[in-house]
């Protein structure tokens, strides 16, 4: 109750100390009537004493949203998004991720989840003018190994995929030496990650993209159906851990989710699979995206591909709709119309 | 009618000390001088001061408060405008939209429009007069990050749009010059809670806020289920603080003459062999709003219903998120594909 005595009259401070109120936060835990009991102060004294502890518990004030608007207010909106490096998928997120919020990316496995978690690493680190975030990338897996071979021919094909930034600075660009890659079998593996080590590389500036692939593996294997109480708990643990970090480091957290067969109450896709972990999971993310695969196939040059949808399920800021992208050997990108024409028309010929 | 010195809100042993000395009701209080209050009640100045002034508001409360339903409903008419959401069949179930000096809770799975009912509705609370708004100012309180400044900006281009196209007299085309994106945003205040301590703090602090900005009339919480639901192992206390929330909300409302809008999740409720989706935050929560409104989707198309309210009956009306805000849907049923990338003008 140190900082709170300072600023309390003597009379209200000996209450306080009588009543063994730790901090301002056990203060606003009780009722105005239960600190009168307790504290043995008049009325007016547990008002002033309730406000000193409101004023010490709330960080800042309501700012207007103007100041938002104009970038003026960092703390609530850091104005910059993470772009995939795509334009085409770019325009369907309004220019990327957003910093500082938890984004989902839901799908089937070979989807292309994982290709798309991986751009993204790379495509952090590029400076704030080309849509990066200047900094580095976590990578925490919890199912598979880390795709290293992967990660080095996206590296090697950068100056394929980015032909917007200039090849002379994407040289200068140590990709692989910025991606930070954990391993986590268990939830409480998990969780000593996400409080110690992940904690440290954000803070230092190293890193502001947390991926983690998946979480659905960690809370599908480790609980029965009867232990669901459990699970939210822990679930709730991790994501109130997550959004922390996100808020605090302003960090864009790209979480990977598998798909689960789910009633049609939840959500309005006309299939029947919606993104695992359930409800619970689902309140706590911003941006929920999801791919798709489909079984055409579309090629270029000596390249074939499966085309698949990137549909927005759900944001605040975002219309619901989707594109259709391609994993080519340089990454994901976005299919065009005239590209598709194309890509029929040369399937037709080879059949 | 006479009310015992008990029942007010003073420390127990002053209170303890006021009856022994033989003050039974507030009316053997009402002509004593402090002096002589405490020498024969054995209080000290201070305390003989605080008794006396909780004895002059409890008596001027008495006297003051009773208004007839008739002088409410007046007041309910002229000054009490409901503020609108933009989607005209929403509007007319609600009988005007989100009613001033209520608390209305909107409820919904991840997706379904809650936040945008909330963005859309910080937005028309700030339409001037003359156009039919409340033309007041707007406390938003997030606490899930969802408010993006991006999206707002949008809704706020929209609605000033909507008016400029109703432009009629002078009166309307004076006011359009004040009403802006700018002015719509510097009129909308921000905060961002991160637990339920920050948001209880908030709470208690929002009285002082209101006072110092009169022209508050809507007051958003987006979400309360967010920061009380990890208070998972403490239901008791949970419910306590929960409780005491809903109280400062209903007597902000009507005190403050705002109306108050809040966000609830949706929760698996399992009973039996089957299980069914309901509000988070238990049954007693239920209470705390006097209009509840559940958000859902029906295949394609999202639907409000009006679960609970005095005033209202229970009716679903069909609505839809486009990229101007929430507005009605269209009256013709069309497949998914088209109505939705048609919204965003691909």
């Amino acid at each position: 109750m140190d900082r709170l005595d300072l600023e309390l009259n003597p009379r209200i401070a000996a209450g306080v100390r009588r009543a063994r109120l730790r901090s301002p936060r056990d203060v606003l835990c009780v009722s105005a009537l239960e600190l009168q009991t307790i504290t043995g102060l008049s009325p007016s004294d547990v008002q002033q004493l309730l406000a000193t502890a409101a004023a010490a518990c709330r960080p800042h004030r309501p700012v207007p949203a103007v100041l938002l608007h104009r970038g003026e207010c960092p703390r609530l909106e850091p104005g910059l998004r993470l772009g995939v490096g795509c334009v085409v998928i770019n325009e369907l997120l309004r220019g990327g991720l957003p910093v500082g919020r938890i984004t989902e990316l839901s799908g089937q496995s070979g989807a292309g989840k994982t290709q798309l978690a991986l751009q993204l690493c790379l495509c952090v680190q590029y400076p704030t003018d080309y849509g990066g975030l200047d900094s580095g990338a976590v990578y925490i897996c919890t199912e598979n190994s880390f795709p290293i071979r992967r990660l080095q021919q996206l590296v090697t094909d950068q100056y394929v995929m980015r032909s917007d930034v200039p090849p002379s600075l994407i040289s200068t660009l140590k990709f692989s030496d910025h991606v930070y890659v954990e391993h986590t079998a268990d939830l409480d593996s998990l969780q000593v990650c996400l409080s110690r080590r992940v904690p440290l590389l954000l803070a230092r500036g190293l890193a502001r993209l947390v991926v983690l692939d998946s979480l659905a593996a960690l809370f599908r294997c480790e609980f029965q159906a009867a232990e669901w109480q459990e699970r939210t708990r822990q679930m709730l643990n991790v994501s109130s851990t997550l959004h922390r970090l996100s808020q605090e480091f302003s960090t864009t957290v790209l979480c990977i989710n598998q798909d689960w067969v789910c009633s049609s109450l939840l959500s309005p896709l006309s299939s029947s699979v919606s993104p695992a972990l359930g409800l619970t999971w689902a309140n706590q993310v911003c941006v929920r995206l999801m791919m798709l695969r489909s079984h055409t196939t579309i090629s270029r040059g000596n390249q074939h591909s499966a085309l698949r949808r990137l549909e927005v399920v759900f944001g605040p800021h975002l219309a619901r709709g989707g594109v259709d992208v391609a994993v080519w050997r340089e990454g994901v990108r976005g299919v065009l119309s005239s590209d598709r024409i194309q890509a029929q028309h040369q399937s037709s010929q080879i059949c | 009618m006479q009310r015992p010195v008990s029942s007010l809100s003073l420390n127990p042993g002053v209170k303890v000390k006021l009856v022994s000395a033989g003050f039974q009701f507030t009316t053997d209080l009402l002509h004593v001088k402090p002096q002589q209050l405490s020498k024969e009640a054995a209080l000290n100045q201070q305390e003989a001061l605080e008794v006396l002034q909780a004895v002059r508001r409890a008596d001027e409360g008495a006297a003051s408060s009773s208004s007839t339903a008739l002088e409410l409903l007046q007041k309910e008419e002229e000054e009490l405008r409901s503020i609108v959401t933009f989607s005209s069949q929403l509007d007319a179930a609600l009988g005007g939209g989100a009613p001033v000096g209520r608390v209305t809770e909107v409820c919904g799975v991840p997706g379904v429009g809650k936040t945008q009912l909330c963005l859309q509705l910080a937005v028309d609370a700030q339409v001037p007069r003359c156009f039919g708004g409340v033309g007041g100012q707007v406390v938003y309180i997030d606490t899930e990050g969802s408010f993006l400044i991006q999206r707002v900006a949008d809704l706020a281009a929209a609605a000033v749009n909507h008016c400029s196209l109703l432009v009629e007299d002078q009166e309307q085309r004076v006011a359009m010059e004040t009403f802006t994106v700018e002015s719509i945003l510097s009129n909308m205040f921000v905060v961002r809670c991160h637990d339920y301590i920050e948001l209880l703090a908030e709470l208690h602090l929002m009285p002082g806020f209101l006072s110092d900005h009169p022209r508050v009339r809507l007051l958003v919480i987006d979400s309360v289920a967010s920061p009380f639901r990890p208070l998972f192992d403490e239901l008791l206390q949970r419910t306590r603080l929960l409780s005491g929330f809903a109280q400062q909300l209903l007597s902000m409302a009507t005190s403050h003459d705002i109306a108050v809008v809040i966000t609830n999740q949706m929760t698996t409720r399992v009973q039996g062999a089957q299980s069914q989706l309901v509000p988070a935050l238990g049954d007693s929560w239920g209470h705390a709003a006097t209009i509840r409104l559940l958000l859902q989707w029906e295949g394609p198309q999202r639907l409000a219903i009006i679960v609970k309210s005095p005033c209202h009956r229970v009716s679903t009306v069909r609505y839809t998120i486009t990229s101007e805000g929430f507005r009605d849907a269209e009256q013709w049923s069309e497949p998914l594909s088209q109505s939705e990338t048609g919204k965003q003008g691909v």
